[in-house]
Protein backbone atom coordinates (compact mmCIF):
# COMPACT_ATOMS: atom_id res chain seq x y z
CA UNK A 1 0.00 0.00 0.00
CA UNK A 2 1.47 3.61 -0.80
CA UNK A 3 2.08 6.10 1.70
CA UNK A 4 1.06 9.77 1.52
CA UNK A 5 4.72 10.63 0.14
CA UNK A 6 4.08 8.22 -2.56
CA UNK A 7 0.47 9.03 -3.34
CA UNK A 8 2.00 13.03 -4.03
CA UNK A 9 4.22 11.91 -6.29
CA UNK A 10 1.80 9.98 -8.54
CA UNK A 11 -0.79 12.61 -8.29
CA UNK A 12 1.34 14.83 -9.74
CA UNK A 13 2.32 12.68 -12.18
CA UNK A 14 -1.13 13.81 -13.71
CA UNK A 15 0.18 17.42 -13.87
CA UNK A 16 1.44 17.63 -17.37
CA UNK A 17 3.31 20.86 -18.95
CA UNK A 18 0.37 21.28 -21.92
CA UNK A 19 2.96 22.93 -24.12
CA UNK A 20 5.45 19.54 -23.61
CA UNK A 21 2.55 17.18 -22.65
CA UNK A 22 5.32 15.53 -19.73
CA UNK A 23 4.31 15.61 -17.01
CA UNK A 24 5.60 17.71 -14.41
CA UNK A 25 7.82 14.80 -12.24
CA UNK A 26 9.45 13.65 -15.11
CA UNK A 27 10.23 17.37 -16.44
CA UNK A 28 12.10 17.47 -13.36
CA UNK A 29 10.39 20.61 -11.90
CA UNK A 30 9.53 18.76 -8.53
CA UNK A 31 12.45 19.60 -6.63
CA UNK A 32 11.04 18.52 -2.98
CA UNK A 33 7.53 16.87 -1.40
CA UNK A 34 7.48 16.37 2.16
CA UNK A 35 5.14 15.31 4.08
CA UNK A 36 4.16 16.17 8.06
CA UNK A 37 3.13 13.59 10.33
CA UNK A 38 -0.84 15.86 10.47
CA UNK A 39 -0.50 15.31 6.60
CA UNK A 40 0.70 19.01 5.58
CA UNK A 41 2.16 18.79 2.62
CA UNK A 42 4.78 21.37 1.10
CA UNK A 43 6.09 20.63 -2.53
CA UNK A 44 9.10 22.86 -3.75
CA UNK A 45 9.01 22.99 -7.27
CA UNK A 46 10.36 25.05 -10.50
CA UNK A 47 9.10 25.99 -14.09
CA UNK A 48 11.81 25.38 -17.21
CA UNK A 49 12.40 29.20 -17.29
CA UNK A 50 11.17 32.58 -14.98
CA UNK A 51 8.72 34.05 -17.79
CA UNK A 52 7.20 30.39 -18.43
CA UNK A 53 3.39 31.71 -19.70
CA UNK A 54 2.19 28.37 -17.93
CA UNK A 55 3.05 29.63 -14.38
CA UNK A 56 -0.19 29.97 -12.59
CA UNK A 57 -1.55 27.15 -14.52
CA UNK A 58 1.05 24.40 -13.81
CA UNK A 59 1.29 25.70 -9.95
CA UNK A 60 -2.55 25.43 -9.14
CA UNK A 61 -2.36 22.30 -11.17
CA UNK A 62 0.21 20.77 -8.67
CA UNK A 63 -2.22 22.31 -5.76
CA UNK A 64 -4.99 20.75 -7.41
CA UNK A 65 -3.60 17.21 -7.98
CA UNK A 66 -2.71 16.87 -4.13
CA UNK A 67 -5.33 18.28 -2.84
CA UNK A 68 -7.33 15.54 -4.31
CA UNK A 69 -5.71 12.88 -2.21
CA UNK A 70 -8.28 12.47 0.67
CA UNK A 71 -5.74 12.03 3.26
CA UNK A 72 -3.65 15.52 2.75
CA UNK A 73 -4.56 18.48 5.34
CA UNK A 74 -2.85 21.73 4.03
CA UNK A 75 -1.30 21.48 0.59
CA UNK A 76 1.64 24.43 -0.19
CA UNK A 77 3.47 25.28 -3.56
CA UNK A 78 6.71 27.13 -3.01
CA UNK A 79 8.32 27.77 -6.25
CA UNK A 80 11.67 28.78 -6.59
CA UNK A 81 13.89 29.64 -9.01
CA UNK A 82 17.15 28.60 -7.01
CA UNK A 83 18.54 26.32 -8.29
CA UNK A 84 17.65 26.64 -11.98
CA UNK A 85 15.93 24.01 -13.67
CA UNK A 86 18.15 21.84 -16.42
CA UNK A 87 17.69 19.17 -18.48
CA UNK A 88 19.75 16.98 -16.00
CA UNK A 89 16.82 17.14 -13.89
CA UNK A 90 14.35 15.19 -16.66
CA UNK A 91 14.12 11.57 -15.96
CA UNK A 92 15.31 9.08 -18.84
CA UNK A 93 11.33 8.87 -19.70
CA UNK A 94 11.21 12.84 -19.88
CA UNK A 95 14.08 12.65 -22.26
CA UNK A 96 12.83 10.33 -24.14
CA UNK A 97 9.55 11.87 -25.13
CA UNK A 98 11.42 14.57 -26.00
CA UNK A 99 13.00 11.84 -28.58
CA UNK A 100 16.29 12.21 -26.64
CA UNK B 1 15.95 27.72 -1.94
CA UNK B 2 13.84 30.92 -2.34
CA UNK B 3 10.22 30.56 -2.95
CA UNK B 4 9.01 33.45 -4.83
CA UNK B 5 5.10 33.16 -6.02
CA UNK B 6 4.69 35.73 -9.33
CA UNK B 7 1.69 34.97 -10.79
CA UNK B 8 1.23 37.65 -13.92
CA UNK B 9 -1.07 36.35 -16.03
CA UNK B 10 -3.07 38.72 -18.21
CA UNK B 11 -6.98 38.68 -18.30
CA UNK B 12 -7.59 36.44 -21.17
CA UNK B 13 -10.51 37.96 -22.68
CA UNK B 14 -7.74 41.40 -23.69
CA UNK B 15 -5.81 39.39 -25.64
CA UNK B 16 -8.33 37.88 -27.38
CA UNK B 17 -9.76 40.68 -27.88
CA UNK B 18 -7.40 42.03 -30.17
CA UNK B 19 -6.45 38.68 -31.77
CA UNK B 20 -10.12 38.31 -32.86
CA UNK B 21 -10.33 42.38 -33.94
CA UNK B 22 -6.89 41.43 -36.20
CA UNK B 23 -8.04 38.73 -37.64
CA UNK B 24 -11.53 40.19 -39.06
CA UNK B 25 -9.11 43.10 -40.67
CA UNK B 26 -6.95 40.72 -42.16
CA UNK B 27 -9.97 39.00 -44.09
CA UNK B 28 -10.82 42.86 -44.90
CA UNK B 29 -7.67 43.78 -45.94
CA UNK B 30 -7.75 40.56 -48.43
CA UNK B 31 -11.02 41.00 -49.93
CA UNK B 32 -10.24 44.78 -50.86
CA UNK B 33 -6.69 43.56 -52.42
CA UNK B 34 -8.24 41.41 -54.43
CA UNK B 35 -10.60 43.46 -55.87
CA UNK B 36 -8.30 46.11 -56.90
CA UNK B 37 -5.71 43.80 -57.89
CA UNK B 38 -5.36 45.39 -61.14
CA UNK B 39 -4.48 48.70 -60.20
CA UNK B 40 -1.89 47.50 -57.94
CA UNK B 41 -0.25 45.06 -60.84
CA UNK B 42 0.41 48.16 -63.03
CA UNK B 43 2.50 49.62 -60.26
CA UNK B 44 0.23 51.96 -58.82
CA UNK B 45 0.59 51.33 -54.72
CA UNK B 46 -0.87 55.06 -53.65
CA UNK B 47 -4.48 54.36 -54.54
CA UNK B 48 -7.16 54.84 -51.45
CA UNK B 49 -8.12 51.03 -51.80
CA UNK B 50 -4.11 50.33 -51.04
CA UNK B 51 -3.75 52.72 -48.56
CA UNK B 52 -6.99 51.47 -46.63
CA UNK B 53 -6.11 47.68 -47.49
CA UNK B 54 -2.31 48.04 -46.20
CA UNK B 55 -3.46 49.55 -43.33
CA UNK B 56 -5.99 47.24 -42.52
CA UNK B 57 -3.42 44.39 -42.83
CA UNK B 58 -0.34 46.33 -41.23
CA UNK B 59 -2.81 48.16 -38.00
CA UNK B 60 -5.54 46.16 -38.35
CA UNK B 61 -4.33 42.95 -38.41
CA UNK B 62 -0.73 42.95 -37.14
CA UNK B 63 -0.62 46.15 -35.04
CA UNK B 64 -3.42 44.55 -33.32
CA UNK B 65 -2.12 40.80 -33.04
CA UNK B 66 1.22 41.96 -31.89
CA UNK B 67 -0.26 44.10 -28.81
CA UNK B 68 -3.01 41.25 -28.08
CA UNK B 69 0.31 39.13 -28.35
CA UNK B 70 2.28 41.62 -25.96
CA UNK B 71 -0.44 41.86 -23.26
CA UNK B 72 -0.14 38.59 -23.29
CA UNK B 73 3.69 37.84 -23.49
CA UNK B 74 4.95 41.21 -21.79
CA UNK B 75 3.90 40.04 -18.28
CA UNK B 76 5.32 36.64 -18.50
CA UNK B 77 8.55 37.42 -20.27
CA UNK B 78 9.20 40.84 -18.07
CA UNK B 79 7.95 39.33 -15.05
CA UNK B 80 5.29 41.91 -14.04
CA UNK B 81 2.20 42.80 -14.45
CA UNK B 82 0.28 44.38 -16.71
CA UNK B 83 -0.26 48.43 -15.19
CA UNK B 84 -4.09 48.32 -15.50
CA UNK B 85 -6.15 45.70 -17.38
CA UNK B 86 -9.30 48.52 -17.24
CA UNK B 87 -6.94 51.01 -19.21
CA UNK B 88 -6.07 47.95 -21.08
CA UNK B 89 -10.17 47.23 -22.60
CA UNK B 90 -10.84 50.90 -23.00
CA UNK B 91 -6.88 51.20 -25.33
CA UNK B 92 -8.69 48.12 -27.53
CA UNK B 93 -11.76 50.38 -28.10
CA UNK B 94 -10.32 53.61 -28.75
CA UNK B 95 -7.78 51.44 -31.19
CA UNK B 96 -10.50 48.91 -33.01
CA UNK B 97 -12.56 51.88 -33.73
CA UNK B 98 -9.89 53.96 -35.02
CA UNK B 99 -8.27 51.91 -37.03
CA UNK B 100 -11.87 50.89 -38.04
CA UNK B 101 -13.07 54.42 -39.05
CA UNK B 102 -9.46 55.24 -40.57
CA UNK B 103 -9.58 52.19 -43.07
CA UNK B 104 -12.88 53.05 -43.89
CA UNK B 105 -11.89 56.85 -44.66
CA UNK B 106 -8.54 56.14 -46.65
CA UNK B 107 -11.16 53.76 -49.30
CA UNK B 108 -14.06 56.69 -49.17
CA UNK B 109 -12.25 60.02 -48.52
CA UNK B 110 -8.63 60.06 -47.63
CA UNK B 111 -8.48 63.95 -47.63
CA UNK B 112 -11.29 63.15 -44.21
CA UNK B 113 -8.60 60.32 -42.75
CA UNK B 114 -7.09 63.01 -40.20
CA UNK B 115 -9.93 62.65 -37.43
CA UNK B 116 -9.89 59.05 -37.37
CA UNK B 117 -5.85 58.96 -37.86
CA UNK B 118 -5.53 60.69 -34.51
CA UNK B 119 -8.21 58.19 -32.84
CA UNK B 120 -5.95 55.45 -33.71
CA UNK B 121 -2.91 57.58 -32.79
CA UNK B 122 -4.51 58.19 -29.62
CA UNK B 123 -5.28 54.13 -29.14
CA UNK B 124 -1.58 53.70 -30.03
CA UNK B 125 -0.36 56.20 -27.48
CA UNK B 126 -2.49 54.57 -25.14
CA UNK B 127 -0.79 51.37 -25.60
CA UNK B 128 2.50 52.36 -25.68
CA UNK B 129 1.55 54.47 -22.31
CA UNK B 130 0.21 50.95 -20.82
CA UNK B 131 3.48 49.17 -21.94
CA UNK B 132 5.86 51.83 -20.45
CA UNK B 133 4.45 51.81 -16.99
CA UNK B 134 4.85 48.31 -16.94
CA UNK B 135 8.00 47.88 -18.55
CA UNK B 136 8.90 50.69 -15.97
CA UNK B 137 8.02 48.29 -12.86
CA UNK B 138 10.26 45.14 -14.49
CA UNK B 139 12.78 44.59 -11.39
CA UNK B 140 15.70 44.26 -13.71
CA UNK B 141 16.26 45.22 -17.38
CA UNK B 142 16.98 43.04 -19.89
CA UNK B 143 18.09 43.15 -23.20
CA UNK B 144 14.78 42.04 -24.42
CA UNK B 145 13.57 45.23 -23.08
CA UNK B 146 16.11 47.40 -24.98
CA UNK B 147 14.42 45.11 -28.04
CA UNK B 148 10.98 45.71 -26.88
CA UNK B 149 11.30 49.65 -25.37
CA UNK B 150 13.32 50.64 -29.08
CA UNK B 151 10.14 48.63 -31.01
CA UNK B 152 7.57 50.80 -29.12
CA UNK B 153 9.80 53.98 -29.85
CA UNK B 154 10.06 52.87 -33.04
CA UNK B 155 6.60 52.38 -33.40
CA UNK B 156 5.43 56.14 -32.34
CA UNK B 157 7.66 57.21 -34.85
CA UNK B 158 5.88 55.41 -37.20
CA UNK B 159 2.95 56.82 -36.27
CA UNK B 160 4.03 60.36 -36.03
CA UNK B 161 5.26 60.06 -39.82
CA UNK B 162 1.61 58.44 -40.90
CA UNK B 163 0.26 61.22 -39.07
CA UNK B 164 2.60 63.61 -40.43
CA UNK B 165 1.68 62.37 -43.96
CA UNK B 166 -2.06 62.60 -43.53
CA UNK B 167 -1.73 66.73 -42.58
CA UNK B 168 0.61 66.94 -45.38
CA UNK B 169 -2.15 65.26 -47.75
CA UNK B 170 -4.80 67.64 -46.43
CA UNK B 171 -2.97 71.12 -46.09
CA UNK B 172 -0.16 70.76 -48.79
CA UNK B 173 2.04 72.10 -46.16
CA UNK B 174 6.16 70.60 -46.26
CA UNK B 175 5.08 69.12 -50.27
CA UNK B 176 8.96 68.68 -50.44
CA UNK B 177 9.54 66.25 -47.39
CA UNK B 178 6.57 64.02 -48.16
CA UNK B 179 8.42 61.73 -50.02
CA UNK B 180 11.58 61.32 -47.09
CA UNK B 181 8.21 61.05 -44.30
CA UNK B 182 6.78 58.85 -46.28
CA UNK B 183 10.33 56.56 -46.64
CA UNK B 184 10.82 57.02 -42.43
CA UNK B 185 7.32 55.96 -42.00
CA UNK B 186 8.08 52.37 -43.63
CA UNK B 187 11.20 52.26 -42.50
CA UNK B 188 10.36 52.37 -38.65
CA UNK B 189 7.20 50.71 -39.24
CA UNK B 190 8.52 47.81 -41.49
CA UNK B 191 12.01 47.25 -40.05
CA UNK B 192 11.92 49.87 -37.19
CA UNK B 193 8.93 48.17 -34.82
CA UNK B 194 7.86 44.64 -35.89
CA UNK B 195 11.80 43.26 -36.77
CA UNK B 196 12.80 44.62 -33.22
CA UNK B 197 9.53 43.25 -31.90
CA UNK B 198 9.97 39.64 -33.40
CA UNK B 199 13.63 39.86 -32.48
CA UNK B 200 12.98 40.69 -28.65
CA UNK B 201 10.43 38.64 -28.35
CA UNK B 202 12.70 35.57 -30.52
CA UNK B 203 14.54 35.63 -27.82
CA UNK B 204 11.75 34.34 -25.10
CA UNK B 205 10.09 32.30 -27.57
CA UNK B 206 12.68 30.16 -29.44
CA UNK B 207 13.77 28.89 -26.23
CA UNK B 208 10.68 28.26 -25.25
CA UNK B 209 9.22 26.75 -27.85
CA UNK B 210 12.56 24.41 -28.47
CA UNK B 211 13.28 24.08 -24.78
CA UNK B 212 17.09 25.20 -25.30
CA UNK B 213 19.37 25.75 -22.71
CA UNK B 214 22.40 26.57 -22.06
CA UNK B 215 23.01 28.97 -24.53
CA UNK B 216 24.80 32.28 -24.70
CA UNK B 217 23.15 35.52 -24.56
CA UNK B 218 26.34 37.48 -25.73
CA UNK B 219 25.30 37.72 -29.81
CA UNK B 220 21.92 39.84 -28.72
CA UNK B 221 23.79 42.81 -27.66
CA UNK B 222 25.56 42.72 -31.08
CA UNK B 223 22.18 42.08 -33.08
CA UNK B 224 20.43 44.99 -30.91
CA UNK B 225 23.56 47.32 -32.12
CA UNK B 226 24.28 46.90 -35.34
CA UNK B 227 20.36 46.78 -36.16
CA UNK B 228 19.17 50.34 -34.24
CA UNK B 229 22.41 51.67 -35.49
CA UNK B 230 21.35 50.82 -38.97
CA UNK B 231 18.20 52.25 -38.89
CA UNK B 232 19.10 55.37 -37.09
CA UNK B 233 21.53 55.89 -40.06
CA UNK B 234 19.23 54.75 -42.38
CA UNK B 235 16.55 57.55 -41.28
CA UNK B 236 18.96 60.10 -41.13
CA UNK B 237 20.15 59.58 -44.82
CA UNK B 238 16.33 59.65 -45.87
CA UNK B 239 16.21 62.95 -44.87
CA UNK B 240 19.34 64.68 -45.76
CA UNK B 241 19.35 62.95 -49.19
CA UNK B 242 22.85 61.04 -48.41
CA UNK B 243 23.59 57.84 -50.62
CA UNK B 244 26.90 56.85 -48.90
CA UNK B 245 24.93 56.62 -45.31
CA UNK B 246 21.79 54.75 -46.60
CA UNK B 247 24.08 51.94 -48.26
CA UNK B 248 25.95 52.48 -45.11
CA UNK B 249 22.35 51.58 -42.93
CA UNK B 250 21.64 48.97 -44.97
CA UNK B 251 24.42 47.49 -44.30
CA UNK B 252 24.25 47.96 -40.72
CA UNK B 253 20.60 46.73 -40.69
CA UNK B 254 21.86 43.14 -42.80
CA UNK B 255 24.81 42.20 -40.39
CA UNK B 256 22.01 42.89 -37.36
CA UNK B 257 19.55 40.44 -39.27
CA UNK B 258 22.40 38.24 -40.03
CA UNK B 259 23.98 37.87 -36.40
CA UNK B 260 20.34 37.37 -35.28
CA UNK B 261 19.85 34.83 -37.62
CA UNK B 262 22.94 33.13 -36.55
CA UNK B 263 21.98 33.47 -33.09
CA UNK B 264 18.76 31.88 -33.56
CA UNK B 265 20.53 28.47 -35.31
CA UNK B 266 22.93 28.52 -31.81
CA UNK B 267 19.67 28.46 -29.71
CA UNK B 268 17.65 26.14 -31.51
CA UNK B 269 21.04 23.48 -31.62
CA UNK B 270 21.05 23.59 -28.27
CA UNK B 271 17.50 22.31 -28.03
CA UNK B 272 16.28 19.92 -25.69
CA UNK B 273 12.90 19.22 -28.12
CA UNK B 274 14.31 16.94 -30.96
CA UNK B 275 10.78 17.44 -32.91
CA UNK B 276 10.18 20.87 -33.16
CA UNK B 277 6.18 21.87 -33.71
CA UNK B 278 5.58 22.67 -37.35
CA UNK B 279 4.48 26.20 -36.96
CA UNK B 280 6.96 26.87 -34.83
CA UNK B 281 9.42 25.98 -37.80
CA UNK B 282 7.79 28.62 -40.25
CA UNK B 283 8.76 31.12 -37.84
CA UNK B 284 12.39 29.60 -38.30
CA UNK B 285 11.40 29.99 -41.97
CA UNK B 286 10.65 33.81 -41.59
CA UNK B 287 14.11 34.59 -40.31
CA UNK B 288 15.44 32.93 -43.48
CA UNK B 289 13.09 35.09 -45.82
CA UNK B 290 14.12 37.94 -43.54
CA UNK B 291 17.37 37.56 -44.01
CA UNK B 292 17.91 36.62 -47.71
CA UNK B 293 15.68 39.75 -48.11
CA UNK B 294 17.45 42.06 -46.07
CA UNK B 295 20.78 40.75 -48.51
CA UNK B 296 18.96 41.48 -51.53
CA UNK B 297 17.55 44.99 -50.23
CA UNK B 298 21.71 46.03 -49.87
CA UNK B 299 22.73 44.42 -53.22
CA UNK B 300 19.78 45.81 -55.09
CA UNK B 301 20.81 49.46 -53.20
CA UNK B 302 24.40 49.34 -54.44
CA UNK B 303 23.47 48.42 -57.89
CA UNK B 304 21.05 51.68 -58.32
CA UNK B 305 17.98 49.24 -58.59
CA UNK B 306 16.52 49.69 -55.32
CA UNK B 307 14.09 52.15 -57.03
CA UNK B 308 12.50 49.81 -59.40
CA UNK B 309 11.77 46.99 -56.50
CA UNK B 310 11.29 48.49 -53.65
CA UNK B 311 7.45 48.00 -53.69
CA UNK B 312 7.70 44.24 -54.57
CA UNK B 313 10.73 44.02 -51.74
CA UNK B 314 8.43 45.60 -49.23
CA UNK B 315 5.74 43.80 -49.69
CA UNK B 316 7.70 40.48 -49.88
CA UNK B 317 9.50 41.11 -46.34
CA UNK B 318 5.92 42.53 -44.96
CA UNK B 319 4.54 38.63 -45.99
CA UNK B 320 7.39 35.97 -45.88
CA UNK B 321 8.77 38.00 -42.75
CA UNK B 322 6.93 40.03 -40.24
CA UNK B 323 3.21 38.34 -41.77
CA UNK B 324 4.66 34.86 -41.92
CA UNK B 325 6.38 34.96 -38.18
CA UNK B 326 3.00 36.59 -36.71
CA UNK B 327 0.87 33.78 -38.15
CA UNK B 328 3.02 31.19 -36.81
CA UNK B 329 3.82 32.48 -33.67
CA UNK B 330 -0.46 33.13 -33.61
CA UNK B 331 -1.01 29.15 -34.24
CA UNK B 332 0.94 28.56 -30.67
CA UNK B 333 -0.35 31.78 -28.99
CA UNK B 334 -4.12 31.28 -29.77
CA UNK B 335 -4.26 27.84 -28.57
CA UNK B 336 -1.97 28.96 -25.17
CA UNK B 337 -4.55 31.35 -24.52
CA UNK B 338 -7.76 29.73 -25.39
CA UNK B 339 -6.54 26.69 -22.92
CA UNK B 340 -5.76 28.87 -20.13
CA UNK B 341 -9.23 30.27 -20.57
CA UNK B 342 -10.88 26.85 -20.34
CA UNK B 343 -8.69 24.67 -18.81
CA UNK B 344 -6.51 26.34 -16.22
CA UNK B 345 -8.39 25.65 -13.27
CA UNK B 346 -9.11 21.73 -15.03
CA UNK B 347 -5.52 20.92 -14.87
CA UNK B 348 -4.75 18.54 -11.57
CA UNK B 349 -8.54 17.83 -11.52
CA UNK B 350 -9.57 16.17 -14.96
CA UNK B 351 -7.55 15.49 -17.62
CA UNK B 352 -6.62 18.23 -20.37
CA UNK B 353 -5.33 18.47 -23.44
CA UNK B 354 -1.86 19.24 -24.92
CA UNK B 355 -1.63 22.37 -26.61
CA UNK B 356 -1.02 20.49 -29.76
CA UNK B 357 -3.96 18.65 -29.47
CA UNK B 358 -5.86 22.07 -29.46
CA UNK B 359 -4.99 22.69 -32.76
CA UNK B 360 -5.12 20.74 -36.68
CA UNK B 361 -1.03 20.76 -37.10
CA UNK B 362 -1.53 18.70 -40.32
CA UNK B 363 -2.86 21.11 -42.70
CA UNK B 364 -0.05 23.91 -40.96
CA UNK B 365 2.44 22.52 -43.69
CA UNK B 366 0.66 22.64 -46.99
CA UNK B 367 -1.28 25.87 -45.90
CA UNK B 368 2.24 27.84 -45.26
CA UNK B 369 4.14 26.28 -47.94
CA UNK B 370 1.05 27.28 -50.40
CA UNK B 371 1.33 30.84 -48.49
CA UNK B 372 4.82 31.35 -49.05
CA UNK B 373 4.55 30.60 -53.01
CA UNK B 374 1.26 32.60 -53.51
CA UNK B 375 4.00 35.51 -52.16
CA UNK B 376 6.13 34.49 -54.26
CA UNK B 377 3.37 34.93 -57.12
CA UNK B 378 2.76 38.26 -56.51
CA UNK B 379 6.58 39.22 -55.37
CA UNK B 380 6.91 38.18 -59.42
CA UNK B 381 3.80 39.60 -60.65
CA UNK B 382 4.59 43.17 -59.09
CA UNK B 383 8.05 43.33 -60.05
CA UNK B 384 7.30 41.81 -63.69
CA UNK B 385 3.83 43.89 -63.67
CA UNK B 386 1.47 40.88 -64.58
CA UNK B 387 -1.95 41.72 -63.46
CA UNK B 388 -3.14 37.87 -64.34
CA UNK B 389 -0.38 36.60 -62.22
CA UNK B 390 -0.92 39.00 -59.39
CA UNK B 391 -4.60 38.07 -59.61
CA UNK B 392 -3.67 34.08 -59.04
CA UNK B 393 -1.42 35.07 -56.21
CA UNK B 394 -3.48 37.24 -54.84
CA UNK B 395 -6.31 34.78 -55.25
CA UNK B 396 -4.22 32.45 -53.68
CA UNK B 397 -3.18 34.32 -50.93
CA UNK B 398 -6.54 35.23 -49.83
CA UNK B 399 -7.70 31.93 -49.69
CA UNK B 400 -4.88 30.74 -47.34
CA UNK B 401 -5.62 33.65 -44.94
CA UNK B 402 -8.93 33.02 -45.05
CA UNK B 403 -8.30 29.19 -44.12
CA UNK B 404 -5.67 30.44 -41.80
CA UNK B 405 -8.25 32.39 -39.80
CA UNK B 406 -10.88 29.42 -39.72
CA UNK B 407 -8.02 27.17 -38.44
CA UNK B 408 -7.54 29.75 -35.55
CA UNK B 409 -11.10 30.19 -34.93
CA UNK B 410 -11.84 26.79 -34.57
CA UNK B 411 -9.23 26.84 -31.66
CA UNK B 412 -12.31 28.36 -29.80
CA UNK B 413 -14.38 25.71 -30.23
CA UNK B 414 -12.41 22.91 -28.36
Amino acid sequence: MMNLHEKVLEALKSVYDPELNINVVDLGLIYNVEVTESADVTITMTLTTPGCPLHDSITSGVRYSVEGIEETNKVEVNLVWVPAWSPEKMTPEGLKLLGR
Amino acid sequence: MLPQNMGNETNIKLPISFILFSFLALVLSQILLLLNGQIMAGGSFRIPAIWSSAHLIVLGWALMAAMGAMYQLVPVAFLTKIWNEKFGFIQFFVTAVGIATFAGTLYSSPQHALIPGVLTLLGILMFLFQMFMTLKTQAIPTILTAFVGSALVCLFITIFMGITLVYCLKTGVGAEYYQSIFKAHLLMGVTGWFTLLIFGFSYKMVPMFSLSHGFPMVQAKYVYGFYVSGLVITFVSIFINNSVLLKAGFLLLLIGFSVFSWHISIIIKKRLKKKLDKPFTFALVAIGFGNVLHLAAFILLWTHKISTFAGPLIYTYLFLWIVLSIVSYLYKIVPFLWWTYKYSKEIGKNKVPSLKEMMNEKIVTPLFFLFIIAVLIVFCALALKTAILFNIGQFILSIVFIVITACILRVLKK
